[in-house]
């Protein structure tokens, strides 16, 4: 057991250091090249780092002060982009992967519907089959980047006549082709609108951007969403990201509002808190060297990391009292760094009660720890068995 | 980094837990008005000794194994995991008060001993109303001649009972200092507090006039330096003891029928089981990480000994607390084990002070670092 972080003048640092050096202002095409774009990916999209080596370019990302092509490209470089290596012909990864890691082509995903939530498989939007494209109707929602990317990555039903989870199967769609509309949601933070929502009323795809088989899709998307959760484990104020609790103390003791003794104890707890679920970053990392799948690992850490989450902000609004409910500034002082989208306390908190609710709900979580991970009783659901075309009936029944 | 256990950790854990499965019997403890005495407190001592544990942490160069923090909380987690009930605490203690304060020739005799399996001893650090912030508070030293005498008392001292003899941090003109005591001196009385936790001996004792021997080479950081390690010793008993209620409770919730199904069908049970599971998972991880920063002699040691003793110390009281809710009222009944495990809960979070106060100690460091 080593709970030691690759070393200062480790041989790997040293190496992605200076190229770093060498490439002080790298266009994100020359990141891509290089392979640092997805450096865990096989060759030639990225090294075939193992997660020490991933830790490593991360890290050197941050030192040489630019902006990682995961927090630009975030749908294709973490979630859904590994799927075409998995399941992907040769001349769609051709086709998708350069400008994808290059970050020319944003990409989005496409899989919750406002009839859904939780019940992510209870996917209404249809995809039919006419000659050499299929032709895909409904509505997403809750869309990151949709307004601005070029791919969207769609769920769709090609067959209602089997249970819903096998009907399934997935899309890469143009997201500028004719019959796709995408509208802003206001949420309540009033800033810039982070989701979207997504008609797709005869949107024409062609064949060949089917990834995978026909009623693959539920599979891909399972593995797609705890590849999202096992970077939510992070310790950061919403899904892993933004100021941590080492950035809370920070600004607690410059303040001297760690004086305090309520907050104090309180923060005392967050900064432990946060430094375990450190610990579980890595143990997972570590579990991914020696070869075995983080799997279901991601969905206890999100469980645990999306209220830690929550609380570092509260207690950060807490802390600065009315001061805390002007829009925007921060009385609390926050280290300097590039913290992405959750930049500051403020839209931290406010941006918070989706911490629990986005990616999975915290119930929905919670039922999956209780059931994959302790074995208790999994929770009935009536529509999981019977053709998916039969659910609205069942769901008729279920409200009279 | 590695975070997994090597293949000598796990099999140094799985013979403990063979060993401690079979030996192990707290049925007498599950009778109505049974006390620590009804444990058999010693009687697995001689076995204990045989497997070499009070040796684990001597180092080589006075007849012990010198083995790592790694190893020693695979055999602590399961002495915590079946509530195993024997004196190693007080041992361990005591061994770890010789090592920072004794001088060579002191730590020859008597660390040589306990890995030898002739001595066993207990440490003696809080005042008689529990308080740890001074300690040597309660016991007075006095020099008489080339020797010392101890008078006043103690209080909360694991193992007082089974020990052969005491080391004792009393104040003199100097300071807080350690001394040691036979636990036989005519001026040394001991009695076992009615401690609710009944798998472990808690015990008073009163010194008046008792014959000492100062631990030559102790200082100031002598304390702090067995503290840290007895905290590792607290948090790895409660993370192993949250992951065995953690267990009964769901194999219970499998078993037991309400409403024409499991009760662990219902989304009330299976989300405060879930909870558990993740607290379970960090102090599991807190542990590990402080054995390894023992181990490794990391500067941050203190600070990850403090965390791993908070953390596992509230989230073993919380799983214990949930381990009676789920059985429902026979898990309140005193025939089942699940008081136990809480009871042993609440004395782990007490025992060294309060987790508030580890927090404390977390919080200072990280002043200390920000100035």
């Amino acid at each position: 057991m080593d709970f030691n972080l690759p070393s200062e003048d480790d041989p790997r640092r040293v190496e992605i250091r200076r190229w770093f050096e060498e490439n002080p202002s790298p266009t994100l095409k020359q990141i891509a090249e290089r392979g640092l774009a997805a450096a865990n990916w096989p060759a030639p999209w990225g090294l075939g780092a193992d997660p020490e080596l991933q830790y490593i370019v991360d890290e050197e990302f941050v030192r040489a002060g630019v902006r990682t092509p995961h927090s630009i490209n975030a749908i294709a470089v973490n979630q859904c982009g590994q799927s075409l290596l998995a399941h992907g012909t040769d001349a769609q990864r051709e086709r998708f992967l350069p400008p994808a890691l290059a970050c020319d082509e944003i990409w989005c995903m496409l899989f919750s519907e406002p009839s859904g939530g939780s019940d992510v498989a209870a996917v209404r939007t249809t995809a039919r089959r006419e000659g050499d494209h299929y032709v895909i109707n409904g509505q997403k929602i809750w869309n990151s980047a949709a307004d601005y990317a070029s791919v969207g990555v769609v769920v769709a039903r090609t067959d209602p006549s089997v249970p819903k989870h096998k009907g399934l199967s997935q899309f890469l769609i143009d997201m500028k082709a004719p019959g796709v509309t995408v509208n802003p949601i206001y949420d309540m933070t009033g800033e810039k609108p982070e989701y979207n929502e997504v008609f797709l009323d005869n949107v024409k795809v062609p064949v060949d951007c089917l990834l995978g088989r026909e009623g693959q899709g539920w599979q891909i998307t399972v593995e797609q969403l705890q590849t999202e959760r096992a970077g939510m484990t992070k310790p950061g104020a919403v899904w892993g990201y933004g100021p941590t609790a080492r950035e809370l103390l920070h600004g607690l003791i410059a303040s001297g509002k760690i004086k305090d003794p309520q907050f104090r104890d309180e923060a005392a707890r967050l900064y432990v808190e946060g430094e375990l679920l450190r610990l579980m970053v890595y143990r997972g990392m570590s579990k991914r060297i020696n070869g075995k799948p983080a799997g279901i690992e991601g969905n206890i850490g999100k469980m645990v990391a999306s209220p830690h989450g929550q609380q570092l902000s509260d207690l950060a609004k807490r802390t600065q009292g009315m001061a805390g409910l002007v829009k925007d500034p921060d009385v609390l002082p926050l280290p300097d760094k590039d913290y992405g989208l959750f930049s500051d306390w403020d839209y931290s908190f406010w941006f918070g009660p989706a911490a629990t609710l986005g990616v999975g709900t915290q119930e929905i979580l919670k039922n999956t720890v209780a059931e994959q991970v302790l074995g208790l009783p999994r929770e009935i659901d009536p529509t999981a068995r019977m053709p998916f075309s039969d659910t609205n009936k069942a769901k008729a029944q279920a409200a009279a | 980094m590695n975070f997994a256990l090597s293949e000598d950790h796990e099999t140094l854990r799985d013979s403990a837990a063979g060993f401690l499965d079979k030996e192990v019997n707290i049925a007498p403890l599950l009778k109505h008005g049974a006390t620590v005495a009804d444990s058999g407190y010693d009687q697995m001592w001689e076995k204990i000794v045989a497997l070499g544990w009070p040796a684990m942490t001597v180092p080589e160069a006075f007849g012990g194994l010198g083995m790592d923090y790694i190893d020693l909380i695979m055999v602590i987690g399961e002495m915590g995991r079946t509530l195993a009930p024997a004196p190693l605490f007080g041992t361990l203690a005591g061994s770890w008060a010789v090592e920072a304060a004794g001088s060579e020739e002191q730590k020859q005799a008597l660390l040589s001993a306990v890995a030898g399996g002739t001595l066993k001893l207990a440490l003696a650090v809080a005042s008689p109303t529990g308080d740890l912030s001074q300690a040597g508070a309660g016991v007075k030293a006095t020099r008489v001649g080339g020797a010392y005498v101890l008078n006043g008392s103690k209080g909360f001292v694991v193992d007082a009972a089974a020990a052969d003899k005491l080391v004792v941090v009393a104040h003199d003109e100097e300071g807080d200092r350690f001394f040691v005591v036979d636990a036989k001196d005519p001026g040394v009385a001991i009695a076992a507090l009615d401690w609710r936790d009944i798998t472990r001996q808690v015990c008073s004792i009163t010194f008046d006039g008792a014959a000492a021997t100062l631990l030559e080479a102790g200082d100031e950081k002598s304390w702090p330096w067995v503290r840290d390690r007895l905290y590792l010793v607290l948090a790895a008993e409660s993370a192993a003891g949250i992951r065995a209620v953690l267990a009964d409770a769901v194999d219970y919730a499998k078993q037991r029928i309400a409403f024409g199904k499991p009760i662990g069908a219902f989304q009330a049970i299976k989300h405060q089981l879930a909870d558990i599971m993740g607290q379970g998972e960090l102090a599991n991880a807190a542990v590990q990480y402080a054995a390894w920063a023992l181990s490794a002699g990391d500067p941050d040691v203190s600070k990850a000994v403090a965390m791993a003793q908070s953390y596992a110390s509230e989230a073993y009281k919380a799983a214990t607390y949930r381990n009676i809710q789920v059985f429902g009222a026979i898990g309140f009944t005193w025939e089942m084990k699940n008081h136990l495990y809480y009871k042993r809960a609440r004395a782990n979070s007490e025992l060294l002070g309060s987790p508030r106060e580890q927090r404390e100690q977390v919080i200072r460091i990280l002043e200390r670092e920000a100035a």
